[in-house]
C-alpha cells in the first residue's frame, strides 16, 4: 500500500519537529552544562595576571580602601572584591569547589568554627608563619583562633560602647557603676523619656551583663552555661533595669529612641555613631559601668573583621594569596580602614599614631577591648543565639521565673547541640 | 495499515514528549530533584562536622526526628490547623464581599479601587511584614499604639501575648493574601451569566438567595484551585509569624508556633542537614496527607 503525499508531508513535518525539538533539547542540556562550569578567570593561570577573588559584605568605603591598597600588586595580581548577599550560606555550598569558591572572604570571625569543621578554611599561619600576628591585639587574635589554629587575618574590630546624649546627661551623671545607672533611670524615665535603653532581650547585648557577673553563655569547648549561677544572677539583676526600658527590644526602636532624643543613654555599636551625629546629637562615649556586686565592668562581645583563606584555593595560589595578605596587613591600611568603618585597628602599633589616638571613638573601643570578649566562634553558637534569645524574652518580656526559664533553656540547648552532631 | 497507524501514533507521542522535554526537565530540576535529594540527604549524617564526607546512616535521622514530634509539635500542629482555618474563612468571606462590591453596576472609579486593592500584592512580603510590625504594632512609634495612647492613655504591646499576636499576624496575612483571592473571585463573578440573576429576580429571589443559590455554586469550581493553593500557603506559613514575633533580636514574648516555625527552631538551626531533611520529609508527607484529605472531603461534599 502506497502512502499518500499528505501522509509523507505529515511524516516529514513530524520528523522536522522532532529534529528541531532534539536540537532544542541538546542546546538546553549544553546550556545547563556550561552554566555549571566555573569562571575560568578564577583559575591560577601560568601566564598573564592572576585573579584573586575576595567575597565580602562590607560597605563601599571600606572596600575602596582595600582596592586602593592592592592596586600596587597590578598588573601581575588583580584582586576582585565581590559583595555577596547570603555569603555565609554560599560559602557552605561552594566552599570546597575550586571553580566556584572565592580565594578569600572578608567577614566577622564568628563563623570560623563552622567553616573550620567543614574543612573549607586553611589556617593563615600556614601561609604567613606562626609569628605573623605577633603585633596584633590579643583580643583580635583570640577571635580568629579555633582549636589552637588561627584562621583569620584581623583588619579591625568593633565593640559595643556606652553612649550618652550630652544634652540630657551631664558629666556628673555619667554612671560609673550599674547602681548609679539604675538610679539615673529611676529619676529620668518619665514623660516619654528613658534614662537608658538597650536591646535588652538580644543575646549580643545581654552578654555584656552576663560577663559582668563573671559568667558566659558557653565555654570555649562548647558547654552551654545558661543555668549557671552567674548567668542567673545576671538575668535577675538585669531585669530590674528592663522595667525602666521600652517593651520593644529590637534595633530600630532602641536606636530611634536615642536619635529622637527620647533616650538619654544607650549601649550600641560604633556603626551607630555616624547616624547619631548626622541628626545633630552631641554624643559622648563613656566607659562601661562597673557591676557593683562583682566589681567587673559590663563586658560586651566584640566582632573582629578580617580575611579568611579558602583551603581549596590556598593549595594552588599560595604565593599570590600571601602577597595579597601581606599588602592588606600593612598598618596604614588598618588605620584607613578604621577611619572609614568607624571601628578600631587590629594592629597594636597603630595606637601610637596621632590620627588614631586623637579619635575618641577608636580609643574608647581600644579601652573596651581590654575587657571585651570576642564572640565565640564555635559551631555551637548557631543554636545558642536562638535559645538565649528565647530565654531573655521569657524572663524580660513574658515574666517567667529566672530559675525555671534558665533550666528549660539549658535543657533545650543541650538537645540542640546534640542534634547538631 | 494498522501497523503504520501505530507507528504514526508512536511518533506523535514521541514528538509530544520531545516538545515537552525542556519543561519536563525544568520541572524535574526545580520540583522533583530537590524532593528526591532531600530524601537522600535525610538518610545521611550530613552536618557541620561531616559536610563533605557524609555517609548513609539509614533511618537514624527519622528516629531522632520523631522526638521533635513531641507535645510542642502537637501544639504547633493544632495552632497550624487553627491558623489555616481562621485565615481561610476570613479570606473567603472578605474577598467574596469585596469582589461583590467591585462588581456593583455603575460603580465609579472601579479600576482605581482594584489598583489599590492589588497594591499589597505588588510589595515584597518581607517588607510588608516589617512595615506592619514597626509602622503599626510597634509599642513606641506604631500608628495603632499612637491611637490607643490618644484614646485611652494606655501603651499596648500588641505582639506580647499569644492571642493578640495571633490576631495581628492574621491581619497581616489577610493584607498579603486578600488581593489574590479578590482577583480570582472578581474574575469568577464576571464569568457568571447575567441571565441567571435576571431569571432569579423575575422568580422573586432576593440578593441573599441569589448569592447562595447562584453566585456561590457558580464560583466554587472557578475558585477551587486558588483556594487549594492558598490553603497550602497558609498551612506552611513561616515568614509572617517568624518575622512578627520570633526573629532573633526582636522577639516579642508571644509563643505562637506553626509546624514550620517549630521545626525551624528545633531542627533547622542546628545545621544538621540530614536531621533537618528528615523533618522536612515528614512535614512533606503530612502536607500530602492533608492535601488528600481536603481533596477527598471536597469531592464528598460535591457528591
Amino acid at each position: 500500500m502506497r502512502s499518500s503525499p499528505a501522509f509523507h508531508y505529515h511524516t516529514f513535518l513530524e520528523e522536522s519537529i522532532m529534529r528541531k525539538a532534539l536540537c532544542l533539547l541538546m542546546v538546553f542540556i549544553l546550556f545547563l552544562l556550561t552554566g555549571c562550569t566555573g569562571n575560568p578567570d578564577n583559575q591560577g593561570g601560568k601566564s598573564g595576571p592572576v585573579t584573586i577573588t575576595i567575597w565580602h559584605d562590607k560597605e563601599a568605603a571600606v572596600i575602596a580602601v582595600l582596592e586602593e591598597a592592592v592596586k600596587a600588586l597590578e598588573p601581575e595580581i588583580v584582586v576582585m572584591f565581590e559583595k555577596k548577599a547570603g555569603m555565609t550560606e554560599s560559602l557552605k555550598l561552594v566552599g570546597n569547589d575550586k571553580n566556584a569558591a572565592p580565594d578569600m572572604y572578608f567577614f566577622a570571625h564568628d563563623k570560623i568554627g563552622v567553616y573550620a569543621e567543614m574543612g573549607i578554611l586553611t589556617p593563615v599561619t600556614d601561609l604567613l608563619g606562626d609569628d605573623a600576628l605577633a603585633g596584633y591585639l590579643p583580643l583580635t587574635v583570640k577571635g580568629g583562633t579555633y582549636k589552637g589554629k588561627i584562621y583569620q587575618v584581623p583588619l579591625y574590630f568593633e565593640t559595643l560602647l556606652f553612649m550618652y546624649n550630652k544634652k540630657y546627661m551631664a558629666e556628673k551623671d555619667i554612671p560609673a557603676t550599674t547602681e548609679q545607672l539604675y538610679a539615673y533611670m529611676q529619676r529620668k524615665t518619665k514623660y516619654g523619656h528613658y534614662g537608658f535603653v538597650e536591646q535588652h532581650s538580644t543575646p549580643y547585648y545581654a552578654a555584656g551583663w552576663i560577663h559582668g557577673f563573671g559568667g558566659s553563655l558557653i565555654t570555649d569547648d562548647g558547654v552551654p552555661c545558661l543555668d549557671c549561677a552567674e548567668v542567673k544572677s545576671a538575668l535577675t539583676y538585669h531585669k530590674k533595669f528592663v522595667e525602666y526600658m521600652p517593651g520593644e527590644t529590637e534595633y530600630a526602636t532602641v536606636n530611634t529612641l536615642f536619635t529622637e532624643g527620647m533616650a538619654h543613654a544607650t549601649i550600641a555599636g560604633p556603626w551607630f555613631v555616624p547616624t547619631v551625629r548626622a541628626v545633630g546629637i552631641d554624643v559622648g562615649i563613656a566607659p562601661m559601668p562597673i557591676v557593683d556586686e562583682t566589681g567587673l565592668p559590663l563586658a560586651p562581645y566584640s566582632g573582629i573583621q578580617g580575611l579568611h583563606v579558602l583551603k581549596v584555593q590556598a593549595q594552588q595560589k599560595k604565593n599570590v594569596i600571601l602577597q595579597v595578605l601581606r599588602t592588606l596587613m600593612r598598618p596604614e591600611v588598618s588605620v584607613k580602614l578604621a577611619k572609614v568603618s568607624g571601628c578600631a585597628p587590629a594592629v597594636e602599633s597603630c595606637y601610637t599614631l596621632d590620627e588614631v589616638t586623637n579619635d575618641s571613638l577608636i580609643m574608647a573601643m581600644r579601652h573596651t577591648a581590654e575587657t571585651a570578649i570576642p564572640m565565640p566562634n564555635i559551631p555551637e553558637m548557631d543554636v545558642m543565639w536562638t535559645v538565649t534569645g528565647n530565654l531573655l524574652t521569657n524572663v524580660n518580656m513574658s515574666g517567667q521565673d529566672v530559675d525555671s526559664a534558665a533550666k528549660a533553656a539549658q535543657k533545650k540547648v543541650l538537645e540542640l547541640i546534640e542534634a547538631m552532631k | 495499515m494498522k501497523k503504520s497507524n501505530r507507528t504514526i501514533a508512536g511518533k506523535r507521542t514521541a514528538v509530544a514528549y520531545l516538545v515537552s522535554a525542556p519543561s519536563l526537565v525544568l520541572i524535574f530540576l526545580i520540583v522533583v530533584f530537590p524532593i528526591l535529594y532531600t530524601g537522600y540527604i535525610s538518610l545521611t549524617n550530613m552536618n557541620t562536622y561531616h559536610w563533605f564526607d557524609f555517609r548513609i546512616i539509614g533511618l537514624r535521622n527519622y528516629e531522632r526526628a520523631l522526638l521533635v514530634f513531641d507535645s510542642g509539635f502537637l501544639s504547633a500542629l493544632l495552632m497550624t490547623v487553627i491558623w489555616t482555618a481562621v485565615n481561610m474563612a476570613l479570606q473567603l468571606i472578605i474577598a467574596f464581599l469585596i469582589a461583590n462590591l467591585l462588581n456593583v453596576r455603575h460603580l465609579p472609579l472601579r479600576n482605581v479601587y482594584k489598583t489599590i486593592l492589588m497594591f499589597p500584592w505588588a510589595m515584597p512580603g518581607y517588607v510588608s511584614i516589617l512595615l506592619w510590625k514597626t509602622g503599626m504594632f510597634n509599642s513606641e512609634f506604631g500608628l495603632l499604639t499612637q491611637w490607643m495612647k490618644e484614646l485611652s492613655g494606655l501603651t499596648v504591646r500588641w505582639l506580647q501575648n499569644d492571642l493578640s499576636a495571633f490576631i495581628c499576624c492574621t491581619v497581616v496575612n489577610l493584607w498579603l493574601a486578600l488581593p489574590f483571592m479578590i482577583m480570582i473571585m472578581d474574575g469568577g463573578l464576571k464569568s457568571i451569566d447575567r441571565s441567571f440573576y435576571e431569571s432569579a429576580t423575575i422568580d422573586g429571589a432576593g440578593s441573599i438567595r441569589q448569592a447562595v443559590f447562584i453566585t456561590l455554586p457558580c464560583l466554587k469550581p472557578i475558585i477551587g484551585p486558588s483556594v487549594m493553593i492558598t490553603l497550602f500557603t497558609t498551612f506552611k506559613q513561616f515568614d509572617i509569624i517568624y518575622l512578627m514575633t520570633q526573629q532573633v533580636g526582636s522577639q516579642t514574648g508571644a509563643h505562637i508556633h506553626t509546624i514550620i516555625t517549630y521545626a525551624y527552631e528545633n531542627a533547622f538551626i542546628t545545621n544538621n542537614y540530614g536531621y533537618s531533611s528528615a523533618i522536612s520529609i515528614m512535614i512533606f508527607v503530612l502536607l500530602i496527607v492533608f492535601a488528600q484529605t481536603t481533596k477527598r472531603r471536597g469531592k464528598e461534599a460535591d457528591a
